[in-house]
């Protein structure tokens, strides 16, 4: 069986085969090899390490997935409001769509309610704009109607 | 055409921070993560590598795309990204080599810093980096293996451990351990500058840039035979000034450590040197850390009594 650690140890003393490198000359304590472009390449490991390592792969990427999915929740949990209205795109398994991400969707929500909230702002001040005039009007009028009629 | 500036060092290393500061300097021109020297072709940033799965996504296109908007069109927006994007398609099949010679031209006579923590992993990356630039200089910025290991642990689980095989196997169980990459990234550099001349290479622990960055920064200034007068430190001292210390467009946000561009501002602090034999905090077995980790650590100035 190999391993690349004993307890206490650095992975470089219990490398299979590893012997005390030359004075001066350091090596790496990674136990997966390079490949010829310098990239790791676990496919040179031995099958027990291999199997190991892919166990922490998938370990780290279960964690990954994990996290993303509770984010995920905790965002919808927080706009419930904003998931309801996109609720219409997600297919019959429950799975958002593939080229919109989840952010995506509600940034643009959010945007179409902002500029709507503007609008409707916009639409409030020209109301009260045309109140104003209305009421210049009116006094104008009733100026016009007391002046006497030969001016 | 102005020598430029790379930064060495693995991730979580004030490299973000140091290179913005640098590229602050009135001098100088601090570019985001280009990533250019990941590739060989221009296109591969967009088709990617074979094997290169990890580098394909757009996040290493941001850099780029927003450089090329600052630079030539000085402002950032969806519309100067869409330009960057036609920039790039026009030199589609360009070595990336070409493409970064071009934008150091374009910035001449203002240094280019630059720093893809991507570069360091591979001594082919920075072996065609001194190809495209002889007379690039080079700052290998360390920074203490227990803090940068507990920081890199803390970023996307530890991903960039995995990336470089830092796994630690015993009989029944494997585990990542960041030290191992902190170590062999550090071997990287060490190694890809044994062959490049001292007088285009220094090693600054970022430490001490936090602790007493005047004087430091000063003298960074003066090795590269920039101003060391007070107006240009004190720019430097102002990071969050860069035009690329924040998020970006929608359609270009990052092109730096998401950490950084939401918080980018510099305040000066003595960061705590743990002991050399203090527990590691990510690890529940209260084992610390290897001799090699320490020999080198102590090789780049790190002692008990640092």
């Amino acid at each position: 069986m190999t391993t690349n650690i004993e307890s206490g140890d650095s992975p470089a003393a219990e490398k299979p085969g590893a012997q005390t490198p030359p004075q001066g000359k350091r090596e790496r304590l990674s136990p997966v090899p390079l490949d010829d472009r310098g990239r790791v390449d676990p496919s040179q490991m031995a099958p027990h390490q291999a199997a190991l390592r892919q166990a922490v792969v998938d370990t780290f990427h279960a964690k990954k997935a994990r996290s993303f999915l509770q984010k995920q929740v905790t965002h919808i949990n927080a706009h419930r409001a904003l998931a309801n209205g996109i609720k219409f795109l997600f297919d019959e398994n429950g799975r958002a769509p593939a080229n919109a991400p989840l952010e995506d969707i509600i940034e643009e929500r959010r945007m179409v309610e902002y500029h709507l909230m503007w609008l409707e702002s916009l639409v409030a001040e020209m109301r009260h704009r045309l109140v104003r005039v209305r009421e210049i009007e009116d006094a104008a009028l009733e100026l016009l109607a007391e002046a006497p009629a030969d001016e | 055409m102005a020598a430029p500036l790379f930064l060495l060092a693995p991730p979580r290393s004030y490299t973000s921070l140091v290179n913005a500061m640098i590229g602050q300097h009135p001098q100088a021109f601090g570019l985001p993560e280009l990533c250019l020297f990941n590739v060989e072709r221009l296109i591969e940033l967009w088709n990617g590598v074979e094997g290169e799965n990890t580098e394909r996504g757009a996040m290493a296109r941001h850099g780029l795309m927003r450089a090329v908007a600052e630079i030539y069109c000085g402002e950032q927006s969806v519309a100067t990204i869409n330009m960057a994007r036609a920039w790039a398609s026009v030199r589609e099949f360009w070595d990336t080599g070409s493409v970064f010679r071009e934008l150091v031209n374009k910035l001449d006579p203002l240094v280019a810093v630059e720093k893809s923590p991507s570069y360091p992993i591979s001594l082919q990356r920075m072996h065609a980096l001194q190809r495209t630039f002889p007379d690039a200089r080079f700052i290998h910025l360390v920074r203490h293996p227990i803090p940068q290991g507990k920081s890199v642990m803390a970023i996307n689980n530890g991903a960039f451990t995995m990336r470089m095989g830092a796994f630690e196997i015993h009989e029944d169980y494997a585990m990542l351990e960041p030290q191992i990459a902190w170590h062999d990234v550090n071997l990287n550099i060490l190694e890809f500058l044994s062959g490049v001349p001292d007088s285009q290479q220094i090693r600054v622990r970022g430490e001490d840039i936090m602790a007493d960055p005047e004087t430091k920064l000063a003298e960074i200034a003066r090795w590269l035979g920039l101003r060391d007068d007070d107006e240009a430190i004190e720019e430097m001292l102002h990071p969050e000034r860069s035009p690329f210390a924040c998020f970006g467009p929608l359609s270009a946000m990052f092109g730096n450590d998401p950490n950084f561009l939401s918080g980018p501002t510099f305040r000066p602090h003595k960061p705590k040197i743990p002991k050399m034999d203090s527990p590691l905090p990510w690890r529940t077995d209260g084992k610390g850390l290897y001799p090699e980790v320490i020999s080198l650590a102590r090789e780049f100035g790190y002692d008990d009594e640092y």
